[in-house]
């Protein structure tokens, strides 16, 4: 791939050069160069995991570059924290908003920076309100600036959220997907703001995952992958099948093929018409026996609400759950007593109770199959846990350590082996190889192929391509919500992928 | 696995192991009692005499019997501030059944009855109207105070039979029955916590609320079953209490709740959830017990006691809160 | 029937189900209240009886105000009526010992003051949970309390305390005057300095706060110092009201207290508060004391009264919430 890059006369108002972050494990940003110039909207692209939010952060000051250099106006600067991006004139917009819902309009945009007035300790509230006024009106919200927060939509807070950052003399603005929960007449105001801001020469780095906003917004384009910079071009330079070419990559990585089959059982799930109340509707979909079903789409397109609606963990307002065919209704309890085991995104916050012990969370799914008599045998649970730790080759010395002490993909393995000894049929995956390390992957992967080869019926969502490319019989594509598209396994592709996930619009 | 192994196994166990932080805890608290009670004994004579320790022994039973309910109700990171006056409620409640229908058993079973049902109306309001536990349990406080006082309307309910009164104040081989009940209760709770699939799903809601319930834990009626049986228990103790004073007025409760909290948080129970033991509650009940009778040996004002067990909960927390962070920290 | 109600800056017509949503349950109640009472019980109208509530709702009112902050920080103090007690009881002691009403003024605020710090301190620096970090402090005033008085009523306060209670100021009852300067205080407190603000912020986004660079845990320290503040005042009108210092005098009152900023609508979530609720909340848990009285209703029964109506008023929150 080559990378296109496109001056643009001027010194950039910020430059980093050559900006690195290490995580342990991962390298998060790896030599990325990047500016923008008074003025322009500079889109930023990625797949999930490419780097744009460590980016970000860096940006901000909330993270410490490894190595690299920043330029503002051409001049050498340092940003170590919050208070020195401030100094720059850099604002983030995060998509979880930094406002408190029971003060009003004026009083979230000068939070922390009230105008005193005369009494020691009070606070000038009519210059707040004349100066949240005059910011209001430059970005053309015309509520009145006593409205208080929580009376407010999404799109207006976002509004908010923006005139705060103006008031600090923001000259960078770095957002944040920042139309993911608005809807198309929300987007427009935004869209018209953000030209307006443009006109008035503030920068603009803007992340998204949405095509048409690329195009319709961007001065420039940046597209990031594995946490560097594989390019920057102009809009009229590019195609969205090139931008979606660059962010995928061609790399491959074989180190979980497995060997697929075309003959598969009975119908495990069946899912009709399934709409909760966070946000998805519409489901349909199917899972056999033997077969590995993927869930696909971008971050925030509503996988994760579907598996927790199959499950039961949030509530189902319309639509239906099959599980060989018996209609499954109720909560989680009720699922695993169906056969269905989760093993949620958050490991640490909904899959392990992490003070507890390796047998004691290796147990718990399966108490009331293996201690019907509701005895609890302390000896027997360790013996399960320990033929599972072997089975699992979970490294711990012993069965009764926490597992918080255990690196991640023993963790996830103990969840795994949950479900194993609660006998489930049908194991969704929701993002199993989050957080853990090459080799474990390879291993986790290993288990689920194991998983069908024994007849169980597997759903996987994973927001790594390459995973639903390499690993998946089947797969279906969710965009807000909804699912876009149903792939076959000869259709399955990156490409095909991204496209259904970002095109639908 | 060769015993070498094993050896090495429990070790590490011992060193990390959640079962072992639990014998650990009871280790370091039982040695604590210990010392208390050598200190007692120089400081005062009358420390040693079988007639105190057997005193002893019969208060911390009760405040033990009070403890061990709420000790599970604490395992599942909340908390009954209703204990107190819910003995005030099913003490009084049981004193008059007694007088009026002169059984006891019938009157027992009313006490123990009233408490299981303010247990429940708690569990109920925790788990199913999702209201804080502690603020639920402490408006259920007062609803039951105020009860128990337009009850009485202050009057007392005095004089029961010996066959009743043996209950508190009764030997047998020369030991107070309640030790009897208190060791009683041992064996049954840390057989339900320990040993049963009840207790393990328990254990799991306090350490992670949300992992338990996508586990498949029905964490709604086992809420609702520790509350009912913190009620139960504190129905029972009631009794006890009630056998032990032979009267009951509408304050017969008061300033109960703060001491049992103690002896739970002493016991080495979190109130963040998922830790502690019925075990470990005896011996905070023995260790706040002795404290205070230490205190009354040195002839120092009764007046002292709500305000040093106060201090007592506060540091206890304390130790809990840095014992977590450090976990996290750990972590 | 329908109304127009404001939304944002517009109008719109609303059928009455919203205008009944939009009302707050704490008019519904006291409302209702008055309603029940004027029906059941002649005295209760009498301009005399309504004064009396005014008055005795006065000492309540300032421990359910800054109740109303602390709650708003998603924090409770059960330790305010012991505390109360605790200064009330300091306030005689010097008073009969020394004689100088300032003396015994500083006594008792300073005694609120540091129980509000000890509180704070607590939970803002070293997280505690603010009901047990109270649950403590209560066994901790209440003892002293004890300690202090050694179980007997401390008599002989002066003519002085006692004029706070009794005495007028052209024509007004004193209390309603420490009262209404104590609404007031709160109400420029909350809504009009920069610590109101950062209450809100406290609970309902204090990643907010860091984010600005304010230090969160001493505002949170502030809020509870404001309790054991206004409980050190309040200990004035206490002990002016039973001419003594006695050492169960306040056991409780709490509870009224968050009863009444409950039934006021301030919510323990996101920092959702409301001070006027809470003083249509005190004055709703007066005048049930006060008709329940007239109706003679023992004291200990109204206490069940109360505590069904918190939690039905907590039970009704949770569920507007949830919808």
């Amino acid at each position: 791939m080559t990378a296109v890059s496109a001056p643009i006369p001027g010194i950039p108002l910020l430059e980093l050069r050559g900006i690195s972050k290490q995580f342990p494990g991962v390298k998060a940003l790896d030599d990325v160069s990047f500016a923008v110039h008074p003025g322009e909207v500079h889109m930023l692209l990625g797949e999930n995991g490419a780097g744009k939010s460590s980016l970000m952060k860096v940006l901000c000051g909330a993270y410490r570059a490894d190595a690299g250099e920043f330029f503002h106006r051409g001049e050498k600067v340092a940003i170590t924290s919050p208070a020195d991006a401030r100094k720059l004139g850099i604002a983030v917009i995060f998509q979880e908003f930094s406002l408190v819902p029971y003060l009003d309009i004026a009083q979230n945009i000068f939070l922390g920076r009230e105008f005193r007035g005369r009494i020691p300790g009070s606070v000038d509230r009519r210059r707040m309100h004349v100066e949240a006024r005059r910011i209001l009106d430059l970005i053309g919200l015309e509520l009145p600036t006593q409205t208080p927060l929580h009376t407010l939509g999404v799109a207006q807070q976002q509004m908010v959220e923006i005139a705060k950052a103006l008031s600090q003399n923001a000259r960078i603005l770095v957002m944040d997907e920042p139309t993911a929960a608005l809807s198309d007449r929300e987007t427009e105001r935004l869209f018209a703001m953000i030209r307006q801001l443009q006109a008035e020469g503030v920068a603009i780095i803007y992340i998204s995952h949405r095509m048409a906003e690329v195009f319709a917004l961007g001065d420039r384009i940046t597209v990031l992958r594995d946490g560097r910079k594989v390019g920057s071009l102009l809009p009229r330079e590019a195609t969205p099948d090139e931008l979606v070419r660059m962010m995928v990559g061609r790399s491959v990585d074989m180190s979980y093929a497995r060997e697929f089959r075309s003959e598969f059982g009975d119908t495990v799930l069946e899912v009709k018409g399934l709409h909760s109340d966070n946000g998805i509707s519409d489901i349909d979909l199917t899972v056999r026996a033997g077969e590995i079903v993927g869930l696909s789409g971008l971050v925030g397109a509503g996988r994760s609400e579907v598996a927790r609606a199959i499950f039961g963990a949030d509530a189902v307002t319309a639509g239906e759950v099959r599980v060989y065919g018996k209609l499954h209704r109720g909560g989680p309890d009720q699922a695993v007593a169906a056969g269905i085991g989760l093993i949620p995104e958050n490991r640490k916050s909904e899959g392990l109770a992490l003070i507890r012990s390796v047998a004691d969370n290796l147990n718990i799914a399966a108490l009331r199959r293996r201690f019907s008599s509701r005895v609890f045998g302390p000896r027997r649970a360790r013996a399960i846990a320990r033929a599972l730790v072997d089975k699992l080759r979970i490294a711990t010395p012993t069965t009764l350590r926490p597992v918080q002490v255990l690196s991640g993909g023993n963790q996830q393995k103990v969840v795994i082996g949950k479900w194993l000894e609660a006998e489930s049929r049908l194991f969704i995956f929701d993002e199993p190889t989050r957080g853990i390390d090459v080799g474990a992957k390879a291993e986790i992967f290993a288990l689920i192929d194991a998983l069908v080869r024994d007849g169980a019926a597997v759903l996987l969502i994973s927001s790594e391509l390459s995973e639903i490319v390499n690993v998946c019989d089947r797969a279906y594509v969710m965009c807000q919500g909804r699912i876009t598209g149903h792939l076959a396994r000869h259709e399955i592709s990156e490409e095909g992928i991204l496209k259904l996930a970002m095109h639908h619009e | 696995m060769s015993a070498d192994s094993k050896v090495t196994g429990l070790w590490l166990a011992f060193r990390s192991g959640a079962v072992a932080a639990d014998l650990r805890t009871i280790g370091y608290r039982l040695s604590a009692a210990l010392v208390l009670c050598v200190v007692l004994a120089f400081a005062s004579d009358a420390f040693l005499h079988s007639n105190n320790l057997l005193n002893v022994l019969r208060q911390a039973s009760l405040l033990f019997l009070l403890a061990s309910g709420l000790t599970l109700v604490i395992l599942t990171a909340g908390l009954d501030l209703s204990v107190g006056a819910n003995v005030g409620l099913s003490a009084c409640i049981a004193a008059t059944v007694i007088k009026s229908s002169g059984s006891v058993l019938l009157g027992s079973a009313a006490g123990v009855g009233c408490g299981l049902a303010i247990g429940l109306a708690n569990g109920l309001m925790v788990a199913v109207m999702r209201l804080p536990p502690f603020i639920a349990t402490y408006g259920m406080l007062w609803v039951a105070h105020g009860i128990t006082y337009w009850y009485m309307a202050g009057t007392t309910v005095y004089g029961f039979p010996q066959s009743f009164r043996a209950l508190g104040s009764g030997y047998f081989l020369g030991v107070p029955i309640p030790v009897y009940m208190m060791f009683g209760f041992l064996a049954l709770g840390t057989f339900f916590a320990q040993r049963t699939t009840y207790g393990q799903e328990i254990y799991a809601i306090g350490a992670n609320r949300e992992a338990a319930r996508l586990s498949g834990v029905p964490v709604a009626r086992r809420l609702i079953l520790v509350y009912a049986v913190s009620g139960a228990m504190a129905g029972l103790a009631s009794i006890v209490f009630l056998a032990r004073m032979n009267s009951a007025e509408g304050d017969i409760g008061e300033g109960l709740t703060l001491p049992a909290i103690a002896a739970a948080l002493i016991g080495g129970t979190s109130l963040f959830g998922g830790v502690g033991t019925v075990s470990g509650t005896l011996i905070g009940a023995l260790i706040l017990t002795l404290v205070l009778n230490g205190m009354n040996l040195l002839t120092i004002n009764a007046s002292w006691q709500p305000m040093v067990t106060g201090i007592i909960v506060i540091l206890a927390v304390l130790l809990d809160t840095f014992a977590r962070k450090r976990g996290e920290a750990r972590n | 029937m329908s109304s127009q109600i404001a939304v944002g800056n517009r109008l719109v017509v609303a059928p009455w189900r919203a205008v009944l949503a939009r009302t707050p349950g704490v008019a519904w109640i006291l409302g209702l209240l008055l309603l029940v009472f004027a029906a059941t019980s002649r005295d209760f109208l009498s301009a005399g009886n309504l004064l009396n509530v005014g008055q005795q709702s006065v000492i309540l009112l300032m421990l359910a105000l800054p109740m109303t902050l602390i709650i708003m920080t998603e924090g409770l103090d059960i330790s305010m009526g012991a505390v109360l007690t605790l200064a009330g009881v300091m306030l005689a002691w010097v008073m009969v010992r020394y004689g100088s009403l300032p003396l015994a003024l500083a006594a008792s605020l300073a005694t609120g003051l540091a129980f509000g710090i000890v509180n704070g301190s607590l939970v803002a620096l070293l997280k505690m949970p603010s009901f047990v970090v109270t649950l403590g402090t209560m066994g901790a005033a209440q003892g002293l309390a004890l300690i202090v008085t050694d179980g007997q009523s401390i008599v002989g306060v002066g003519a002085t305390v006692e004029s706070f209670y009794s005495g007028r100021l052209a024509g007004v009852p004193l209390p309603l005057l420490l009262g209404a300067g104590s609404y007031l205080t709160c109400h420029l407190l909350l809504y009009h300095t920069r610590f109101g603000n950062y209450v809100f912020a406290l609970g309902g986004n204090p990643e907010a706060l860091k984010l600005a660079g304010v230090r969160a845990d001493l505002y949170l320290i502030g809020v509870y110092a404001l309790g054991g503040l206004m409980a050190g005042l309040a200990a004035l009108l206490l002990t002016a009201r039973m001419s003594s210092g006695h050492p169960t005098a306040a056991i409780g009152m709490e509870f009224d207290a968050i009863a009444a900023v409950a039934v006021g609508g301030t919510s323990f979530e996101r920092g959702k508060g409301w001070l006027f609720g809470t003083l249509l909340g005190v004055i709703a848990v007066g005048v049930l004391r006060n008709g329940l009285n007239l109706l003679s209703v023992p004291s200990s029964a109204q206490v069940a009264c109360i505590g069904i109506l918190v939690i039905l008023a907590l039970f009704i929150d949770g569920w507007k919430e949830r919808r």
